[in-house]
């Protein structure tokens, strides 16, 4: 963009009243201000400025393009979708029944390390199709009782799950979104021997130091006649109930992942993990996907190529509009301002 | 309603009228709460947004706090209820303080003083000089023993000079100590606003006279607010009170004027309402579809299987709480901001102020500016108006012989100056008349220097030019005048003042002189109104010729007469006179019949000329408006050759060869409408050429014309740029406006006295020029200005400038709030169609009012020409006239570009926060951070000049949104705790908001630039000329051009007479000798350098009614 700054006394003089009060050029700001003359910069766009902006966008984006898809690629992530290979094959045409059913529900599963993966390694669970999101889901929650005991009875947003049984006994923590708590748990074991998952610090910090009392221990949970997800050991105050401070920060999107732990060794290429996994949470009723995600991170978080496709294609998108201008201007050069264009008989009202 | 006034009786009529108490409060300490809720809850928009901040109190469907509704709605009303009450207040003070004055008033016959409020109708006020006078009196006694007083009248009507007021003849003579028991009673109409007449009558008790009645006029009181001067004390009757007194009746809160933009604005959000409709709907349904085909299987969101009977309605409720914010509830604030600022640059503007009389132009309806850059009509008196109204006699025809023809002034025309030495008899019958027939007031200042009070500038300049020439008007005492001619003193009593009203169009007075006692009938006024009424026998055709080239010079003609009177005669007159007088029921019209009885037979003694010069700049400002494609109608109650005359020489119309003048005339209904039908003929004719066509309209013929050929009339209204319209009546002006405004035009009337306060009240746009006719007009009017030239910059710039401002600030607002609210309704579809929110209620809230409303705010100092190319390219306001900034079009493109907008904020979000970083807050603030870099770009696209302010809102908006949320971040019991700090450490979220720059504004900037370029306005033609610095200066050469046009206009305006005339006296039809001319013109090519006068011509109407 070209840009010319006018000085206020050039306007002021050519305006084409007859007879303008002289002032003098150095007049305070204010009076600049109420006369509409503060000195301004007046950019347009000129072919030369356009073009050379979208080829600077262009020449910014691809590598920084190139660069995300790297950082993507280097990211090793191993995805296991086992919610229908978790149910015997006799229980395939009930899969409901089979998860609400008493029956043991151990599974098992191997993934194959192909690349290296670096420590930590975090492993996710990823549900699909779950509407962590849905209004009622999100707003069925307590804030001020997850804080501080003293709040216990701050349950009216929990509703349908705010007291025992419809008695006046409060749940801790109260609402759907505590109650429908994750309950599947995945354990690790590489040849035979166990990989320890830490699970301590997958939550935020500031979510257990200031949103979850550490006074606060679970009370009357999942006593209801309905059972939803896991129960809580109640022993513990809710700040350390890391698993349901991660769980209570809801998804915005209904595909998402969450943390259920860290495993602090370095994987290698060809080890062989069983995953000793009881399948307890029912996303059969609604068609929900379980996925257990190892994954290792890069300074863009996980696999994601989006950003680096994205950028490659708007930087790629720029160099195309900067060509295409470019080759107009040669084709078909106008000259910017020219008065010719100003003929105020036709009709201006054509265009 | 009758009212019988009783003068100074205490036991009666004590409580039958309201108490002299003031008030001009609209709200009282109690009512003001429900009154001014009320008041602004009667608005559409403030009924809906009360609508959805009540249904937020829902908590069922309210998706965020209702206090992001309800703290906006409180802070808007609570702004404007401060101001009315503020207003109020002032109100309240200034009543006070005129309620607590104390004035002299006399009960049980002693004078005691009290205050100003309890004066009761009846009461006898007591008032000394330079008092304000209480409330409206009708004169008892003056110290003056001849009765008369002088009050100053500028509060009530503008008028600075003094005026005379007289006591009835009723009570002259009645001693100072009578006064204080006098008893009578008066019978006056109930209260009325006319501040010019009053009549009633006086029938004073005995033993003061006998029981006769007395007229009483306006002459006969002094009303509320004027001041007496000159005069040691004065007393008078109070016969309206407090709020009903004249000037309380005239008060009132004029019609609220709506401009063209606001209506689109309002017809803009009522398509959103119904937008917004729509998608409620549509999403209501889906949601409940959804609900029972989907949530159902949600265990974890534990529908209940039977809900309540409202179930079905929740999920819809809940989306139009969601889409409420697609009408921003900030637009109203925004837009009387920006509104009352740009009245404010209007006040400050220096390049307005009139530098003689030191007077700024004034904004006195703030709510308006935007229309003055769509003015497609300008209306515009002629005397004050166009010209200075500075008159000046220049010329005079007595008994044939012509003065001041050879040097142009007949003061210093040796002639004339033999002829008053040397006694010549008509000469000093004519300088008589000059110096007796007026109203004129001489006050005599302490050095012996005489100056003269006049209510009018014809008769100032009448008795000063009489002065000049040996004929002084030395004193007025009562009816008693004195003249001091070459030293000798001439004394004459005025028996009788036949005053000038605008349908006699004349005046006279009944003179005696008191040394020969002979009575005579001296008459001055209109040529049509004075020569009918000359006696038999003498030659009238030389005067009737006289005006005529008079008129063509642009001069004022009157024709000044006399005539002896028997005594009998007389006195026979003056009987029906005073019994005319004192009529209640239509006085004007019966005192206007016995006048015509006096008035004949009358001796012609000369015609006077005087000239009224134009004011500077005039036939460049016309020049530049009708270049901007405005159409000029001049509406004057002057004649008809002077109107065309000085309409020539202002450029109103082109002369002979290019312009062309049609006549409406005729007396009777068949010669109107056949002149009608032939102007109509020619004007569709030469309507597609480039020719000037106006037409002439006389004030009988258009009488006739509104009332019977309305339709004919219309369209001759509509092909035609150019109408004079002569001889009409303030009410035919304000007829005419109205005839503009039903054909859907907006109309902009300017004007400088009291005749033309209708018809600025009736335009769109009411101008009014602070001149020398007093302030009335200035008053009633929506802009004042000091000079008629500041209306070219009025329009140009200031009524440009407001409109791009209004249309950009008001798009915008809609554009983010749709931004934002498609951003809610896509979220919706991955959210199962429940109405979450996807923000927050601080950011919602905060979104709306600081967010995006600082930096819009600053769209006030944009500026996409310089004023200086506006001024030499007038013609670039047809962008405003037209309204192509602000349309229905226009608008669908912000409406896609919003949309556009959040699809790539939503899918850019949703994409690089997928799987493990989809936490709610986090995306949220992702996709509001989006929406914020993107408001700003859009901004800085949209703006066409960056000053410091500018980069200062824009930018510091933006450190400033993330500062709140820094802020807010850091409180532990928000929602939104460490999301930000966490986000901004995050390089994957700054590669996102750069992404969603780019890919938002990259296609934005790519099809600005093509459409700058390849289809580039004519805006964008000349910012790129006048930017990149070269062709601009070579345009600049079209005001020397205008002027060198203008120059050689008035040489042959004069030398040409003839020709003209033939001109103006034969409509030109198909078959007369233009047709070659007229062909001849079409031909010529229309350059732009070569033409500039011409562009104005062929700039046609027809592009502007696409």
């Amino acid at each position: 963009m070209n840009s010319t700054t006018l000085s206020s006394s050039a306007a002021g003089i050519g305006s084409a009243d007859s007879t303008p009060p002289r002032r003098n050029s150095k007049r305070p700001k204010y009076s600049r201000f109420s006369q509409q003359e503060l000195p301004a910069c007046k950019p347009i766009l000129t072919p030369k400025w356009v073009i050379a902006a979208f080829l600077l966008i262009g020449a910014v984006f691809i590598p920084i393009g190139v660069f995300s898809l790297l950082a993507s690629r280097d990211v090793v992530q191993i995805v296991n979708q086992y919610e229908t290979d978790c149910i015997p094959e006799g229980s395939r045409t009930d899969k409901v029944g089979f998860i609400r059913g008493p029956q043991d529900k151990t599974c098992h599963r191997t993934l194959s390390i192909r690349r290296h993966m670096k420590q930590p390694i975090y492993v996710y669970y990823q549900l699909d199709n779950f509407y962590q999101n849905h209004r009622r889901y999100v707003k069925s929650r307590s804030d001020l009782q997850l804080r501080s005991p003293e709040n216990e009875d701050e349950t009216k947003s929990c509703q349908p799950e705010g007291t025992l049984n419809g008695t006046k006994a409060p749940i801790v923590p109260c609402g759907l979104i505590a109650w429908s708590l994750f309950n599947d748990t995945y354990e690790f074991s590489r040849n035979k021997r166990q990989l320890t998952v830490n699970k301590r610090g997958i939550s935020w910090k500031s979510d257990r130091e200031r949103k979850f009392g550490k006074n606060v221990y679970p009370k009357n949970f999942q006593n209801g006649t309905l059972q939803g997800g896991a129960r809580l050991d109640s022993s513990k105050p809710l700040s350390e109930q890391e698993d349901l401070i991660v769980w209570m920060r809801t998804a915005a999107l209904p595909t998402f992942r969450k943390l259920y732990g860290k495993i602090e060794v370095d994987l290698n290429p060809g080890d062989v993990i069983d995953v000793k996994l009881q399948n307890n949470y029912n996303t059969y009723s609604f068609n929900g996907k379980k996925k257990l995600v190892l994954s290792t991170t890069s300074w863009l978080g996980g696999k994601n190529d989006f950003i680096g496709i994205a950028y490659l294609s708007v930087g790629g998108l720029c160099f195309l509009l900067a060509t295409i201008f470019t080759v107009i201007y040669f084709i078909k050069p106008r000259e910017l301002g020219d008065p010719n264009y100003l003929s105020w008989n036709a009709n201006p009202g054509d265009h | 309603m009758k009212r019988y006034v009783y003068i100074n009786d205490d036991n009666l009529a004590q409580d039958l009228y309201c108490d002299n108490r003031i008030s001009n409060r609209k709200y009282t300490i109690w009512n003001f709460l429900p009154k001014n809720l009320w008041e602004q809850f009667s608005r559409f928009m403030n009924q809906y947004f009360l609508l959805i901040a009540c249904l937020q109190l829902w908590s069922l469907i309210t998706p965020v706090n209702p206090a992001s509704t309800w703290g906006p709605l409180i802070f808007i009303f609570a702004v404007s209820a401060i101001k009315e009450a503020w207003d109020d207040y002032n109100r309240y003070l200034s009543d006070k303080k005129a309620n607590e004055k104390e004035v002299w008033i006399v009960r049980q016959g002693i004078r005691k003083l009290i205050q100003a409020q309890d004066v009761r109708v009846g009461n006898i006020v007591w008032l000394r000089e330079n008092d304000e006078v209480p409330c409206d009196l009708v004169l008892l006694g003056t110290a003056d023993p001849q009765g008369i007083c002088y009050v100053e009248t500028a509060a009530l009507d503008g008028e600075t000079d003094l005026k005379t007021r007289v006591i009835p003849s009723a009570c002259m003579g009645i001693d100072i100590e009578l006064l204080h028991k006098i008893k009578g009673v008066i019978e006056c109409p109930g209260p009325d606003k006319d501040i010019r007449r009053l009549d009633a009558n006086m029938r004073l008790f005995p033993p003061f006279l006998d029981n006769d009645m007395f007229p009483l006029t306006i002459k006969n009181t002094l009303l509320q607010s004027c001041y007496l001067r000159n005069t040691e004390w004065a007393c008078g009757v109070a016969v309206y009170t407090g709020n009903e007194t004249k000037l309380g009746m005239c008060r009132g809160v004029p019609e609220p004027k709506l401009t063209a933009v606001d209506a689109m604005i309002d017809k803009l959000t009522g398509a959103i309402f119904v937008f917004q409709i729509v998608v409620v709907i549509v999403l209501g349904i889906a949601g409940n579809v959804w609900k029972d085909t989907e949530a159902r299987k949600l265990w974890y969101v534990r529908y209940p299987k039977q809900g309540p009977w409202y179930e079905l309605l929740i999920i819809p409720l809940r989306f139009e709480l969601l889409c409420s914010i697609m009408i921003p509830i900030s637009i109203k604030v925004s837009l009387d901001l920006v509104k009352g600022l740009y009245a404010k640059f209007i006040d400050w503007d220096d390049h307005m102020v009139d530098l003689e009389t030191k007077t700024r132009s004034n904004a006195a309806n703030t709510a308006i500016s935007e229309d003055l850059g769509q003015v497609e009509y300008i209306l515009t008196d002629k005397t004050g108006t166009l010209t200075e109204n500075k008159m000046i006699f220049k010329r005079c025809c007595i008994s044939g012989r012509f003065y001041g023809n050879e040097n142009g002034d007949a003061l210093t025309d040796t002639e004339l100056l033999n002829a008053v030495s040397s006694g010549s008899a008509d000469v000093i019958r004519f300088l008589k008349v000059m110096a007796i027939c007026n109203t004129v007031i001489p006050v005599r200042s302490k050095s012996g220097a005489i100056s003269y009070k006049a209510q009018s500038q014809d008769e100032e300049a009448l008795v000063r030019a009489a002065a000049r020439l040996h004929m002084v008007l030395a004193n007025k005492n009562g009816n008693i005048l004195e003249i001091n001619l070459n030293a000798s003193l001439l004394q004459y009593e005025v028996l009788d003042i036949l005053e000038f009203t605008s349908e006699r169009k004349r005046m006279s007075v009944v003179v005696k002189d008191c040394q020969s006692g002979k009575i005579f009938l001296l008459s001055k006024g209109a040529d049509e109104a004075i020569l009918p009424h000359s006696h038999a026998g003498q030659e009238i055709r030389t005067y009737a010729e006289t005006v005529e080239q008079y008129a063509q010079l642009g001069l004022r003609t009157l024709c000044l007469a006399w005539r002896e009177l028997d005594d009998d005669e007389y006195q026979e007159w003056a009987l029906m006179f005073k019994d005319a007088n004192s009529t209640l029921i239509d006085r004007e019209w019966r005192v206007a019949e016995a006048c015509q009885r006096l008035e004949h037979d009358l001796e012609i003694l000369g015609v006077a000329a005087i000239e009224d010069r134009l004011q500077d700049g005039v036939p460049e400002t016309i020049a530049t408006l009708r270049k901007a494609g405005i159409n000029f109608w001049m509406l004057t109650g002057d004649k008809q050759n002077t109107a065309i005359q000085i309409a020539l020489s202002c450029n109103f119309v082109s002369p002979e060869p290019k312009g062309q003048l049609l006549m409406v005339d005729g007396k009777t209904e068949d010669e109107v409408c056949r002149s009608l039908e032939r102007v109509l003929l020619t004007m569709r004719i030469t309507n597609t050429e480039p020719k000037d066509v106006a037409f002439v309209v006389d004030g009988w013929a258009l009488e006739i014309a509104l009332k019977h050929y309305r339709k004919a009339f219309t369209e001759l209204a509509i092909l035609s740029r150019t109408a004079i319209c002569c001889r009409v009546t303030p009410s035919q002006k304000a007829q005419l406006v109205e005839l503009l405004k039903t054909c859907d035009y907006r109309t902009l009337a300017i004007g400088d006295g009291g005749n033309d306060v209708r018809m600025i009240q009736q335009a769109d746009i009411g101008v009014g020029i602070s001149g020398r006719e007093g302030l009335q007009a200035a008053r009633a009017a929506d802009y004042s200005i000091g000079k008629f030239r500041f209306l070219k910059r009025l329009i140009l710039v200031h009524g440009r400038y407001s409109y791009n401002r209004t249309a950009f600030l008001s798009q915008y607002s809609f554009y983010k709030s749709l931004l934002i609210c498609f951003i809610q309704i896509f979220f919706s579809f991955i959210s199962g169609v429940s109405g979450t929110s996807l923000f927050n209620s601080v950011s919602l809230m905060a979104y709306n009012v600081f967010y995006t409303s600082v930096p819009v705010l600053v769209s006030v100092l944009d500026k996409d020409l310089s004023e200086r190319t506006v001024m030499q390219h007038p013609q670039i306001l047809f962008y405003c006239q037209a309204g192509r900034l602000l349309n229905p079009s226009t608008f669908a493109g912000w409406f896609g570009r919003s949309l556009f907008h959040a699809i790539v904020v939503f899918a850019i979000t949703i994409h690089s926060y997928a799987l493990e970083k989809s936490e709610m807050e986090e995306v949220s603030m992702v996709a509001l951070s989006g929406c914020i870099w993107l408001q700003a770009f859009v901004v800085a696209l949209e703006t066409n000049s960056f000053t410091v302010l500018q980069h200062l809102a824009i930018w510091g908006n933006l450190v400033g949104f993330y500062a709140i949320n820094w802020i807010v971040s850091a409180i532990p019991s928000s929602g939104m705790y460490t999301i930000m700090f966490r986000l901004c450490k995050q390089p994957l979220y700054w590669i996102t908001m750069i992404l969603i720059v780019a890919a938002g504004m990259g296609p934005v900037l790519a099809l600005k630039y093509f459409r700058y370029t390849y289809r580039s306005s004519k805006i964008n033609i000349l910012q790129q000329a006048e930017r990149l610095g070269g062709p601009i200066l070579s345009l600049g050469n079209i005001e020397s051009q205008t002027r060198t046009l203008e120059k050689d206009l008035s040489p042959l305006s004069i030398s040409l007479p003839k020709n003209r005339n033939s001109s103006v006296y034969e409509p030109l039809l198909t078959e007369s000798p233009n047709s070659t001319r007229r062909s001849l013109g079409a031909g010529a090519p229309f350059d732009f350098f070569q033409s500039q006068s011409r562009l104005s011509t062929n700039y046609s109407r027809n592009c502007k009614d696409n």
